[in-house]
């Protein structure tokens, strides 16, 4: 049953136009890719922060990418960017969109805090984990 | 629109295929003959209603058809060989109210054809007008058969709202409103009747090949 | 469940129409923008067809009496939870108590007019002659045939079978995946119609070539377009024929109406032309007020376009149902 649903994962990510996905859970790295030196699967060794986010020596956080895709400032129907350098955001807002595909999913505020940066360029095509927005504390 | 001798077949975006007998008249003949053609087509593949109107024929499609030329084709062949189908439904009976509030437009009819109230309302209410067809709103009925006598064009304005139960002359057509609504047509006068019931099976009083007669109830001159 | 906040919200209840009752003169009825709907529908795992809440007056507001997850497409109405925004062509959650609220649609870089709210398994009303649409001449299917009013309280079809990934998530908007514009002027392909020859050249060129504005006097029944008059080289008094939403009737004025999801299915006046079902939806979206183009398309094309619309709806029916079923899992 696994080895259906990576090859039915494989496929519709061909579809979706993605060349690499990166799945991360306690232990566990999948790393599923188009080309064959990027097909892995195993034991991650120490496993630190599976999480979305990490602690920066700052006591802020960096909020991480949740999944592989096109990191994006702005929601593509506005023109006004989710995480302003400066601005307050409360935990759980979307404070930038992964696209995939046609999907965007929410990079969100693991809790309340003020922007201090963006990490990464709107439109930029990042991987699981990337380093995507630096927060202060509120 | 077709010339004199040859049906025209047209299309509705990707929705629909449209096909008119030849001609500009509405004959009787050539309605049992579109209401064969519509028993035929409405069991096509991809068609998902043969749908008669005035000597026409909308096909409603379930999907596109890919090859439209064949589906042309078809259709021509159908109409050479349809046969009338017979008239051989129910007479319903309307009484009718006419002029007054319910006739708005009666004076419209009377100025375009030179003709009194009560000439007006004795020639439309003589005959037995065949169904020749159903459409513009849930229930209405597409009647054929009007005396060309009192044949008033569309108006140039619509009215924005008449009720259900308005009896109108739009050109050479007559019809009831099931329903209220805006309206092209002039309104002569009005009946009680109720033409469609969605809890019911089928939901449409009348279909194709029933007969409607008006009967007179009164006449406000 | 919601409760209706707002009056005068000419909202009505609908679904990708009713189809197959043009033999007892019943109109197709159906959102102004099905791939709106679709989309809401899809986000939420519902059937594509489910019936939701299409909204054309803002602001409008409802309650959830009980919380739900809920998905909201179309315009971007600048949606509010509460005080907290919402993103457009996004499915999210909402608690007991909290109030939905759509203001405005804003410019932003897709001009829309209606907004789409989908609930879990459709909204819950009686299907009439086989569609939850309203069919609002004769008063029937949709909530009690009518418009929506303050106090109206509708239901959900379904409760949730999984639950809502935290924070939701979304769609690009077919309006910016699917781009159609004619210099910078949104635009929908038109097959032509039988008659349309009937018009002169000159006006079957400005047809074209024209910008065409979207009159005050517009709604689900038809768009009243105002441009240059379009004279017909013949006139004959038509026979009453069918038509479709899309059919661009040119009655004496000489100024255009597209017959829109609750027009009537059949009429008598001369045809130019018919906006192609896969961009009706394109049509059903541009605001009052605001211009539009035509393009002249071929058979082939039209068809090409419908199936390009099926392939857009079936890639997010499987993007979203992978997602969910990777979030449930985790």
């Amino acid at each position: 049953m696994l080895i259906d649903s990576l090859q039915q994962l494989a496929t519709s990510l061909a579809d979706a136009g993605i060349g690499l996905l990166e799945l991360r859970g306690p232990g566990v790295l999948l790393r599923l890719g188009r080309d064959a030196a990027d097909v892995a699967a195993g034991v991650e060794p120490s496993v630190s922060t599976p999480g979305p986010s990490r602690p920066t020596p700052s006591s802020g956080t960096t909020v991480t990418a949740p999944a592989a895709g096109v990191f994006l400032h702005t929601h593509p129907m506005q023109s006004n960017p989710l995480a302003p350098v400066g601005a307050p955001v409360r935990a759980g807002a979307p404070i930038g969109l992964l696209q995939i595909g046609a999907l965007l999913l929410p990079v969100t505020a693991p809790r309340a805090a003020v922007v201090a940066g963006l990490l990464v360029a709107h439109g930029a095509t990042v991987g699981y984990g990337t380093a995507l927005v630096e927060l202060a504390p509120d | 629109m077709s010339s004199a001798g040859e049906p025209s077949i047209s299309v509705l975006g990707t929705s629909a295929l449209l096909f008119e007998a030849p001609g500009h008249t509405m004959t009787l003949p050539d309605q049992q003959r579109i209401w064969a053609l519509a028993r035929e087509a409405g069991r096509w593949p991809d068609v998902r209603e043969a749908v008669p109107g005035m000597n026409n024929l909308m096909l409603s499609f379930v999907r596109a058809p890919r090859a439209l030329a064949e589906l042309r084709a078809r259709l021509l062949a159908a109409w050479a060989v349809a046969q009338p189908l017979p008239l051989e439904g129910r007479v319903i009976e309307l009484p009718v109210v006419y002029g007054g509030d319910g006739g708005p437009h009666m004076a419209d009819v009377v100025a375009h054809t030179g003709l009194s109230i009560d000439q007006i309302v004795e020639i439309h209410s003589a005959p037995a007008y065949p169904v020749y067809a159903l459409g513009s709103h849930p229930g209405y009925c597409y009647l054929g058969g009007m005396d060309a006598r009192i044949a008033t064009p569309r108006r140039k304005v619509p009215v924005v709202s008449i009720p259900g139960g308005a009896v109108s002359i739009g050109g050479a057509q007559t019809g009831v409103s099931a329903s209220t609504g805006p309206s092209g047509w002039n309104t002569i006068g009005r009946t009680a009747m109720r033409f469609f019931d969605s809890t019911q099976d089928p939901p449409a009083l009348l279909q194709p090949g029933d007969t409607l007669r008006f009967r007179v109830q009164k006449v406000i001159r | 469940m919601i409760e209706l906040l707002s009056a005068s919200a000419l909202a009505t209840v609908q679904d990708l129409g009713r189809l197959g009752a043009l033999r007892w003169g019943v109109g197709t009825s159906g959102a102004m923008d099905p791939l709106a709907l679709a989309a809401g529908n899809l986000l939420l795992g519902n059937e594509a067809g489910a019936a939701a809440i299409e909204v054309p007056v803002f602001p409008f507001q409802v309650r959830f009496t009980d919380g739900g997850a809920f998905a909201l497409t179309g315009a971007d109405c600048a949606a509010r939870l509460d005080d907290v925004p919402l993103l457009p062509w996004w499915v999210g959650e909402a608690r007991a108590g909290q109030v939905l609220t759509l203001a405005l649609p804003r410019a932003g870089a897709w001009r829309a007019s209606r907004a789409y709210l989908c609930l879990p398994g459709g909204v819950d009303v009686p299907a009439v002659l086989g569609s939850r649409s309203t069919q609002l001449r004769g008063d029937f299917g949709g909530h009690e045939g009518r418009t929506l009013r303050q106090g109206d309280v509708l239901r959900a079809g379904a409760a949730e079978s999984s639950s809502m990934p935290v924070g939701g998530f979304g769609l690009v908007p077919p309006a910016l995946a699917l781009p159609l514009q004619v210099d910078g002027v949104p635009a929908m392909r038109v097959l032509p119609a039988a008659e349309y020859m009937h018009y002169t050249e000159t006006s079957r060129a400005a047809f074209w070539a024209g910008e065409w504005k979207i009159t005050s006097q517009s709604d689900r029944y038809g768009y009243r377009l105002a441009g240059t008059k379009l004279e017909a080289s013949t006139s004959v008094e038509m026979r009453s024929h069918g038509i479709v939403p899309g059919v661009i009737q040119v009655p004496p004025g000489g100024q255009p109406i597209v017959q829109m999801r609750d027009a009537q299915p059949s009429g008598g006046y001369p045809k130019l032309g018919t906006v192609i079902e896969a961009d009706l939806w394109r049509l059903g979206q541009a605001p009052i007020g605001s211009r539009v183009r035509f393009i002249e398309t071929t058979w082939d094309e039209a068809v090409a376009a419908l199936d390009q619309m099926q392939a857009w709806l079936a890639n997010v029916q499987r993007l979203v149902g992978l997602y969910r079923r990777q979030q449930a899992r985790s």
